[in-house]
């Protein structure tokens, strides 16, 4: 990789990444393969420690929410905040169904993703014609609006009272009494997720995706069909991101509106976990949910009681440091860490 | 790049195992978990609630403690259902509590109370209002403390008893206009209102729900003026409350009566509105410290010790109510001889104490779903600046009586 | 009749909020291209500095603005200079910087207050107006004078100062304004500092007739997005009438409507007019590709 001293770092210097031979499918199902026998690991020593199973359960579900997210929003560099939206239909259609029709959730599952996809056609069809922080702040103002209609028809999402899941553990409910096989499913999930991702990264869609991202009026004068291609992604992402939200609402079995659609807590999170962790990279968001999760966990646990918020200034700081010293997250932190290394072993 | 997400992984468990060390020491206390929000929105109130935990706890230690132990409160900062679930995970394993008490939410104590159940632990509930709380038949769940619904009942029987006599009319003659924020906590009051005042035959010539977030609440005014109605009802958080109040003031709406729900019995509103805006204005919410000491024995107790250990007077009256809610727990935990929820709740369905046993007024009889059927909201009226006790007539200290209503 | 008008009344007032939040809002996303997610935090902690001028010294907040603005006006150097200049080209990690600062100020400010609600007292916040039936309030009459006042002294400065020029010349295109020999650093500073001051003086102003919050910044931030963008990205004036577009409509969805529906209502209009007019109302054609080319 040459050094362009005179030039400032062009803006999405996660593209100008050393090609060093392309990596296939195959070798990233290896390496998700790795990373969850890792992962199995990891839990099942801990898995006699509630405490720890749910900031597991927790940092699995979100981390395979921000790989969801980053399909469309890393890949593809449609910065979306109204995932959110896609999440709420999730949950409520579980759970809508589950108390309803006393459907299981894992059937739930299936209707969750196609509604989620359809949703998110029918919402960024129109928005797509609008390019960057415009997109951005255009579905920031979906998911505003997606908060008061769920506050409003109440029928649909019982409204501000929220929808409680009744406690009947058994497999086919999706309710367990130990936290331990919740963080098996979410991590279940996470792999899911990751192997979705890793084909979309690999394949014709992954690298249209990224094309347009990197250029889209290049990407469209090589014949691209960039709205296809942004579509495409914006569903399988949709698709995914609801059925998180169906797991999310069989494990806390209480669902209401500022929970699914708070924007700081839902919408802003998936971006900030992906963009932490390396945005537009396979593992990135992986990596940054087993950072600020447990972070935000343990700092709520140890300062959150004694200051009023005051975990949350630290946390505040740690973006903002975040922000400053790791550029391109922490994936791209430790890649270039490794070549620089590689550099001066091989002359 | 599989080796640097590995070591990454590793030192993410290593960091999560560090978490693990700094448990199991001061075995000999009874530790009580305090799950209330500390931070966000209401952090004031999660505050306020425990400090009322704090003096009842310091009260029993200065007595012997509970079960022959000092008590010690831990707090569990919980501003949602997930980080409730988490609080009580934490507070359960690494601190090893024996109960939890909380809270100013109910959304929390929703998902806090089914997490305390699989660690087998009492969940005492004090302050947190909905109602269906208790319906869900925990087995390991106690409210002590009123439900909306009890705020809802008195504000409905303030209209009909209260405001149709002052004013000399019918119930059935009068209009009334309901406001409240459209989150759970709004809602659920302003809906049950709405029952109970049609039930009574008084007409509900409006209902309004609105966000608490808005910029502005003219509108609402402007609607409820165009209605007319004799009296005002509105439950909302502090910052809107105080804006409905100023806009209606500046639209020149005064109706006859308004009754706030809740909130806009604090200083903060009387800052925002001054004496003069506020006065005559009623306020139903949880029994507060200026009641009469015969309808409430023991509050001169509380709030000297609160002024004693806080420096000021109590920010708002729902630390009175955690305190006492603080005291009938430890009763009942006392009666059981531990701490195992079947226990403490059948110990606590034996205690039957009448009105007037403690310093809210409360009295202590619980029912199937162990709601407390004993306590209740009081009302207040701004009058000189001050909030003061009118109704219940027997809450009230003799020679308070309520203000601008026989005029009209 | 008299309620239509009571209603444009409402509007207009509440379209001075919204443009006077916005103003400063649009001055920084439209030079400096950053989504700054802690504009709402500038003007919270606009108000709890008119309170802190108060308590401390006692002075009436419409007199605190003497301290208050300038003292943000550093802030936003010292932020822009610290936190934002070293990020100038990655324009993720600047949102997501301000969404850091975010969480820092809002919750600073709750661990100090414990989440107090404060009121500034002033005695015009008692005053009103009426005329014909439709009531005035005095405080909000200020605020809709002011939010003239700025835009005229804005696009005044803008237009006809050296350092305006340069700030314009700055958004047109930065690597030519640098050869022009344009210091760009000093002028996203300068901007940046400008913005948050204009986020005090929105906060010192609205400090009258609000109850504040640490959470409040979060219940303009929204709006005001959906104002910068309506109206036309880097136009003064477009802020200007979004602000009155986004009251007008809220005003008039809140009445004759539903006050529980009237954000849906604006947030409508928003997208629409966003999808037709991806520039806005009144920005210039095709801003919205400007703010997407990579500068250096």
């Amino acid at each position: 990789m040459s050094r362009t001293d005179t030039l400032p770092m062009p803006a999405s210097a996660l593209k100008a990444k050393s090609v060093t031979g392309l990596t296939t499918f195959d070798t990233e199902l290896v390496r998700i393969a790795a990373v969850a026998i890792v992962l199995l690991g990891c839990t099942w020593l801990l898995s006699g420690q509630p405490f720890y199973m749910n900031i597991l359960s927790y940092t699995f579900l979100f981390a395979a929410l921000a790989t969801s997210w980053n399909i469309i929003g890393g890949y593809g560099g449609q910065f979306s905040l109204a995932h959110g939206v896609y999440f709420a239909i999730g949950a409520y259609l579980a759970g809508n169904l589950y108390i309803r029709f006393g459907l299981s959730p894992w059937i739930a599952l299936v209707p969750a993703a196609l509604a989620a996809a359809i949703a998110a056609a029918l919402i960024c069809w129109p928005l797509f014609r609008l390019k960057g922080k415009f997109f951005g702040i255009a579905t920031l103002a979906v998911s505003e609006v997606a908060f008061v209609l769920a506050n409003y028809f109440d029928s649909l999402t019982g409204g501000p009272r929220g929808m409680s899941l009744p406690f009947k553990a058994g497999f086919s409910n999706m309710i367990f009494t130990n936290r331990f096989s919740y963080a098996l499913l979410m991590l279940g999930f996470l792999i899911f997720c990751l192997i979705v991702s890793g084909f979309v990264y690999r394949t014709r869609l992954g690298y249209y995706l990224q094309a347009v991202r990197d250029d889209q009026d290049a990407a469209q004068a090589s014949g691209i069909d960039v709205l296809y291609v942004k579509m495409t992604g914006m569903a399988l992402s949709a698709a995914l991101t609801a059925m998180g939200g169906v797991f999310f609402a069989l494990y806390l079995r209480f669902i209401d509106p500022p929970t699914l659609l708070s924007l700081p807590d839902i919408g802003v999170r998936f971006l900030l976990i992906s963009l932490i962790g390396g945005v537009g990279t396979l593992f990135g968001p992986l990596v940054g949910a087993l950072l600020i999760v447990p972070v935000e966990f343990y700092l709520r646990a140890t300062i959150g009681g004694s200051i009023p918020g005051g975990h949350l200034v630290v946390l505040g700081a740690v973006l903002i440091l975040c922000s400053l010293f790791l550029k391109r997250g922490i994936v791209g932190a430790v890649e270039s860490a490794w070549q620089s290394i590689r550099r001066r072993r091989h002359g | 790049m599989i080796k640097f997400t590995k070591r990454s992984l590793l030192l993410a468990a290593a960091g999560s195992l560090a978490l693990a060390g700094g448990s199991a020491h001061a075995q000999d206390a009874f530790k009580v978990g305090a799950i209330n929000p500390y931070s966000g929105a209401v952090a004031l109130y999660g505050d306020e609630v425990t400090r009322g935990y704090e003096l009842a706890a310091e009260k029993i230690n200065a007595n012997g403690g509970l079960l022959g132990k000092p008590i010690k409160i831990i707090r569990g900062n919980a501003t949602n259902a997930q980080e409730a679930i988490a609080s009580i995970d934490q507070l359960s394993t690494r601190d090893n509590v024996d109960v939890f008490i909380g809270t100013y939410m109910s959304a929390v104590a929703a998902a806090g109370s089914e997490a305390a159940l699989q660690y087998d632990k009492l969940y005492w509930d004090t302050n947190a209002l909905a109602a269906n709380l208790t319906e869900r038949g925990l087995p390991n769940f106690v409210r002590s403390g009123p439900s909306a619904g009890t705020f809802a009942e008195l504000s409905a029987k303030a209209v009909v008893d209260l405001v149709a006599n002052g004013l000399g009319k019918k119930p059935g003659d009068l209009k009334v206009w309901i406001t409240h924020e459209d989150s759970v906590y709004g809602t659920t009051i302003g809906d049950r209102q709405a029952e109970l005042l049609k039930e009574a035959g008084v007409k509900v010539v409006g209902k309004t729900p609105y966000s608490a977030k808005s910029i502005d609440l003219t509108d609402v005014i402007l609607r409820m003026r165009d209605g007319a109605p004799d009296v005002w009802l509105s439950t909302g958080y502090i910052p809107d409350s105080n804006l409905l109040l100023r806009t209606a003031q500046g639209q020149n709406f005064k109706p006859p009566v308004t009754i706030f729900n809740g909130t806009a019995d604090t200083k903060e509103t009387l800052e925002a509105l001054g004496p003069a805006g506020l006065e005559g204005i009623f306020v139903v919410s949880y029994p507060r410290y200026d009641i009469s000491e015969k309808f409430g024995p023991g509050k001169d107790e509380y709030l000297a010790a609160y002024k004693a250990k806080f420096g000021g007077e109590p920010i708002a009256p729902q630390s009175l109510n955690a305190y006492v809610g603080f005291q009938v727990m430890a009763e009942a935990i006392k009666a059981a001889g531990g701490t195992k929820p079947e226990a403490v709740v059948a110990a606590a369905k034996a205690l039957n104490k009448p009105l007037g046993s403690y310093a809210t007024g409360f009295g202590v009889k619980f029912d199937d779903k162990m709601q407390n059927g004993l306590a209740f909201p009081t009302v207040g009226q701004w009058q000189g600046g001050k909030v003061v006790t009118v109704y219940p007539n027997e809450a009230a200290v003799p020679g308070v009586k309520p203000i601008g209503l026989s005029s009209k | 009749m008299s309620a239509f008008i009571n209603v444009v009344t409402v509007g207009l007032l509440l379209g001075g909020i919204y443009g006077l939040v916005s103003i400063g809002l649009n001055l920084i996303f439209g030079v400096i291209r950053i989504v700054n997610f802690a504009q709402g935090e500038f003007v919270m902690l606009g108000m709890y500095g008119a309170y802190l001028a108060y308590l401390l010294i006692g002075v009436d907040p419409y007199v605190s603005i003497l301290v208050v603005v300038p003292s943000l006006f550093l802030f936003g150097v010292v932020v822009q200079r610290f936190i934002l200049q070293p990020l100038q080209n990655e324009p993720m990690m600047q949102v997501f910087a301000t969404f850091g600062l975010l969480l820092l100020l809002q919750n600073m400010v709750l661990a100090i207050t414990r989440g107090m609600s404060y009121t500034v007292p002033t005695p015009l916040s008692q005053v009103h107006f009426d005329l014909g039936g439709v009531s005035l309030s005095l405080s909000r009459l200020i605020v809709l004078l002011s939010v003239c006042v700025v835009a005229i002294g804005l696009s005044w400065f803008l237009k006809h100062t050296l350092l305006g020029k340069s700030v314009r010349a700055v958004t047109q295109d930065r690597r030519s304004a640098r050869l022009m020999g344009i210091n760009v650093e000093w002028t996203y500073m300068l901007t940046f500092g400008t913005g948050a001051a204009l986020a005090g003086l929105a906060g010192t102003l609205l400090a009258p007739i609000y109850t504040m919050s640490p959470q409040i910044g979060g219940n303009f931030i929204v709006a005001a997005f959906a104002v910068v963008v309506l109206g036309g990205l880097g136009s003064v004036w477009g802020a200007f009438a979004g602000g009155f577009i986004i009251g007008m409509i809220e005003a008039f969805a809140g009445y004759y409507v539903n006050p529980e529906l009237k954000h849906v209502a604006w947030f409508l209009v928003f997208i629409i007019v966003l999808i037709v007019r991806p520039s806005g109302l009144f920005g210039v054609m095709g801003a919205e590709e400007v703010g997407l080319r990579e500068q250096n």
